[in-house]
């Protein structure tokens, strides 16, 4: 038995609890960050509610959208289809058009506990963030001159423009967070005799790596962390022309990057391993590649010897052996292979790690990194805890905005005596797409953001990537297939088993499961919404609930304010509200069409069911007419099924002697959208001119 | 499955004007399926109702919906106390059957079809159904190769074909199978071509009392016994 609706608002009473799905880029990504949402959002061209969505889930949105290393992109399941969604460049043009600069961020101060970070990179100023929001009064020590950690001196200017950080560090003044450059912190006592409760240390892994050949502290061999502060904070190293570059990490196409456009003439990495074992990101060595840096795998240097203002540096050939810990192989040298190259300068860049002064007297673990507990971030110290590269060894961005954040929290908790509380209560979308899944998806592009030629590139350190046009942002972020959001079968006592939703499904993912219900797997389905709109049980509900209500509440919103309108013959329009469609051809064609046009904006015209273009006409439209993105729309066959039901919707119209032409549905790419519109809203007045004159003529 | 399909629009309107107001009751068995009288069409239906009588304003009528897992059977019929008593008539959107089912149990309310309870069928994917048995109560599909000539021949013979068959179709219409060919090819399929020189006599026209009742298990005190 089924409970249908209770009065004619049409909002149906089905459930109120939110039943979407954690999808895959939000559990890669170290912030959790609400990806799905606010991409969907961009391809709704609504980047200021995307860039809400964004500044929710993390402190510095501006700096992640340069310099992240996208772990959503790699679990992207469009990935599967055809290409990840570009999410970073996405966040960027959400960043940039979305008015990130113009955002103010405000806190005041409500606990009295002070708290000391120690140390100024992503991780102590995301914690200063959240701690501010919280409202305890926070201070941040930082023994360079300038703040910012490795964002500051470890990033290229290239990757991250200085100010970007700069306003995020702006804000966080603004915020009331005190900020102490050069200051070294040597002893935590002395904070706490200051009268700071808590301290929390993210003082990075700034110590490089050593080769340990011989040699390897000759005049002329730099390590790359300290190569990239001297650049970074100012200072113009001589590089000579031939420079070297050991290692595969980012630090070391970063560096050569670096060193490209500081002149050198010829730059190049040696790796001891194969480009698949690379771990710098694909993206940039790319980038390298193009700007002239020359990359030798497969051989590692053994010897180092100063001769006559050169470096000669002895070399040995590499095979790759067994895989190790690491999962990657085992580099073996290959005896007698050892040959001689000479360079000006050699940098290394092989690894980093933290160097925390003994008298912290904190625990120490594996590779100089500080021991904490995982979950409450605590030391071995009452009130000290840590986080960021100084406890995981070198990792990105994003991870130690991540440990700041939870560090903020946890801070919170013990400064408040709170035991540490769960969050997550929404399920983790599981699996991959199946193959038949996989087939019926359209496959659309991705759209990488320009970047500047590679002569333009190696002239400054002006950042490389463009941001995205408008259009490309749009297009891109359609291809998102909101894994995790689909629909579900509300109740299995009220549906009918009658198969329609298995018949109607683009992409065949319903199915009679072995006791004979039927099964719509949340793992793949594309929430397209048309068995939703078809089921002839009404018991299909799309899972997230604001989905499930949108168009109902829309309708009913829109029909209000046009009961309250004097201007006539009103005319009421779905409109899609992907794409260009809803943001930029349309809009300029609701302005053309003028007052008297009433616009439901619906996210999919594959959404709208029959009934709620009859309660249109019912609550008073002239005409209604359903305008869909037509061969853009990123789904299969919403047309046709929107084309279906107004055909149906036209034989009510006909029966009860009103034009069926006062329906129109519109897909662009087929017609002149604009002249179609004219001639439809004309012909609607004539109608509309024609049944009031009856009327009088009646009374 | 019963297949039926919802009146035109013309005739439910005219059935229902002499009531004010009317309950809209769907079915979720049968017409849910065959999409004829299901929650979405009673929504459908009933917002097509209203916006009838908003444009053509003849009368005022109040309508209520609801829709029961089945209209068949008393027990179901049971959940409606509270909302047929406010209401002047109950426009069904079940099979016939459903709708007397109605009528019986509530004897003072006008119960009114909204649908035409058409055959007995089968899917043909979506949204097509083709009538499949005309329940005659002597089911002798074991010699048809499982095609049914009395529904699906024209004239229902049982020894056929006619002489009517031309290129695999019936002489009504060339669009329509000759059931007959048919049932030849599938009995050849299955070897069992010898049925076709079985003779069957011809079917029983005389009248069969109507309406039939199959009485499988008795309730205790029922004064009735097994069939």
């Amino acid at each position: 038995m089924s409970n249908s609706v209770s009065h004619p608002g049409m909002v149906r009473q089905c459930g109120s609890l939110d039943h979407s799905l954690i999808p895959p880029c939000q559990t890669a990504c170290p912030l959790h960050m609400d990806i799905r949402e606010y991409v969907d959002l961009v391809a709704q061209g609504k980047t200021m509610e995307a860039l809400q969505i964004i500044r929710g889930g993390n402190p510095f949105p501006s700096i992640c959208a340069y310099v992240c290393t996208h772990p959503c992109e790699e679990s992207c399941r469009r990935g599967q289809v055809d290409n990840p969604v570009s999410i970073r460049a996405l966040k960027r043009f959400a960043v940039e058009f979305g008015g990130d600069r113009m955002v103010q961020a405000e806190a005041e101060t409500t606990q009295p506990e002070k708290v000391a970070i120690v140390g100024s990179g992503p991780a102590g100023l995301a914690c200063a963030y959240y701690l501010r929001r919280r409202g305890y009064p926070v201070t941040v020590f930082e023994a360079h001159s300038a703040i910012g950690g490795m964002l500051r001196v470890g990033i290229p200017q290239y990757r991250l423009p200085r100010e970007v950080l700069d306003v995020e560090v702006k804000r966080l003044i603004q915020m009331g967070v005190e900020i102490r450059t050069e200051t070294r912190v040597v002893l935590l006592d002395l904070l706490f005799e200051l009268g700071y409760k808590a301290i929390f240390l993210t003082i990075g892994a700034h110590q490089s790596l050593r080769l340990g050949i011989t040699g390897d502290e000759s005049p002329g061999v730099i390590d790359g962390a300290t190569f990239l502060r001297e650049v970074n904070l100012g200072l113009k190293p001589s590089l000579g022309r031939k420079v070297a570059v050991v290692g595969g990490g980012n630090v070391a196409i970063d560096a050569a990057r670096t060193a490209a456009r500081l002149g050198a003439r010829t730059v190049r990495i040696l790796y001891r391993r194969s480009r698949t074992e690379m771990p710098a990101d694909p993206g940039e060595i790319e980038q390298a590649l193009a700007e002239g840096v020359r990359i030798k795998y497969l051989v590692a240097p053994t010897k180092i010897r100063r001769e006559d203002r050169h470096l000669v540096v002895t070399s040995v050939r590499i095979k790759l052996g067994e895989p190790d810990a690491s999962g990657r192989s085992r580099p073996v040298p290959v005896d007698g292979s050892e040959y001689e190259e000479r360079y000006d300068v050699l940098i290394t860049a092989i690894g980093q790690a933290p160097q925390a002064p003994g008298d912290f007297n904190v625990r120490i673990g594996k590779g100089s990194t500080i021991q904490v507990d995982p979950v409450t971030l605590t030391t071995n110290r009452n009130g000290v805890f840590a986080g960021g590269d100084a406890v995981t060894g070198p990792a990105t961005v994003t991870e130690a905005l991540a440990a700041g954040r939870l560090a903020a929290y946890r801070i919170d908790d013990y400064l408040r005596h709170r035991y540490p509380t769960g969050t997550a209560t929404r399920q983790i979308l599981p699996g991959d797409l199946k193959v038949e899944t996989v087939e019926a998806i359209k496959k659309l592009e991705r759209r990488i953001p320009e970047v500047l030629t590679p002569q333009e590139r190696k002239k400054a350190f002006e950042p490389v990537e463009l941001v995205y046009d408008w259009e490309t942002a749009v297009a891109e972020a359609r291809r998102c297939l909101r894994c995790g959001v689909g629909a579900e079968i509300l109740s299995q006592e009220r549906c009918a088993t009658c198969l329609t939703c298995l018949r109607v499904c683009p992409y065949h993912v319903p199915y009679l499961d072995g006791k004979g219900d039927i099964q719509i797997p949340a793992d793949q389905c594309q929430a397209c919404g048309i068995c939703v709109a078809e089921c002839p049980a009404r018991v299909i509900v799309l899972r997230s609930l604001a989905d499930r209500r949108s168009i109902d509440e829309e309708l009913e919103h829109v029909l209000g304010g046009m009961a309250g309108s004097k201007v006539k013959p009103p005319i009421l329009g779905f409109c899609c509200q992907y794409g260009l469609y809803g943001t930029g051809a349309l809009a300029r064609l609701w302005r053309e069409t003028g007052a008297g046009t009433w616009i439901v904006p619906v996210l999919c015209v594959a959404k709208v069911e029959s009934e709620h273009i009859l309660r249109a006409f019912e609550k008073g439209a002239e005409g209604v007419f359903i305008a869909g993105c037509g061969e853009q729309c990123s789904r299969e066959n919403t047309a046709f099924y929107v084309n279906q039901r107004a055909t149906r919707v036209r034989k009510v119209l006909q029966a009860i002697s009103l034009e069926p032409e006062r329906l129109q549905t519109f897909f662009p790419n087929e017609q002149d959208l604009a002249a179609e519109m004219d001639r439809f809203t004309e012909a609607v007045g004539g109608y509309y001119l024609a049944s009031v004159m009856a009327k009088e003529v009646k009374q | 499955m019963i297949v039926a399909e919802q009146k035109p629009l013309e005739e439910i309107r005219s059935m229902i004007a002499a009531y004010g107001r009317v309950l809209l009751l769907g079915c979720g068995t049968c017409v849910t399926v065959c999409n004829a009288g299901g929650e979405r069409e009673v929504s459908f239906l009933r917002h097509a109702l209203q916006l009838a009588h908003m444009k053509n304003g003849d009368g005022s009528h109040e309508f209520s919906e609801f829709t029961l897992k089945r209209q068949c059977d008393p027990e179901f019929l049971a959940l409606l106390s509270g909302r047929t008593e406010e209401v002047d008539a109950v426009l069904s959107l079940a099979c016939g059957i459903g709708v007397q089912a109605m009528a019986e149990h509530f004897p003072d309310l006008p119960v009114l079809p909204a649908v035409n309870t058409t055959f007995l069928g089968v899917a043909d994917g979506q949204g097509a159904w083709d009538e499949r048995c005309s329940a005659c109560g002597e089911c002798h599909l074991e010699d048809t190769g499982g095609i049914c000539p009395v529904t699906r021949c024209t004239k229902g013979i049982l020894n056929g074909p006619c002489a009517g068959t031309k290129n695999g179709k019936c002489e009504a219409s060339k669009e329509m199978d000759c059931a007959w060919v048919a049932i030849y090819q599938r009995l050849e399929r299955l070897g069992q071509l010898d049925r076709m020189s079985r003779y069957h006599p011809p079917r029983n026209f005389q009248v069969v009392p109507r309406p039939r009742r199959i009485v499988v298990r008795t309730a205790p005190g029922s004064g009735e016994e097994n069939g």
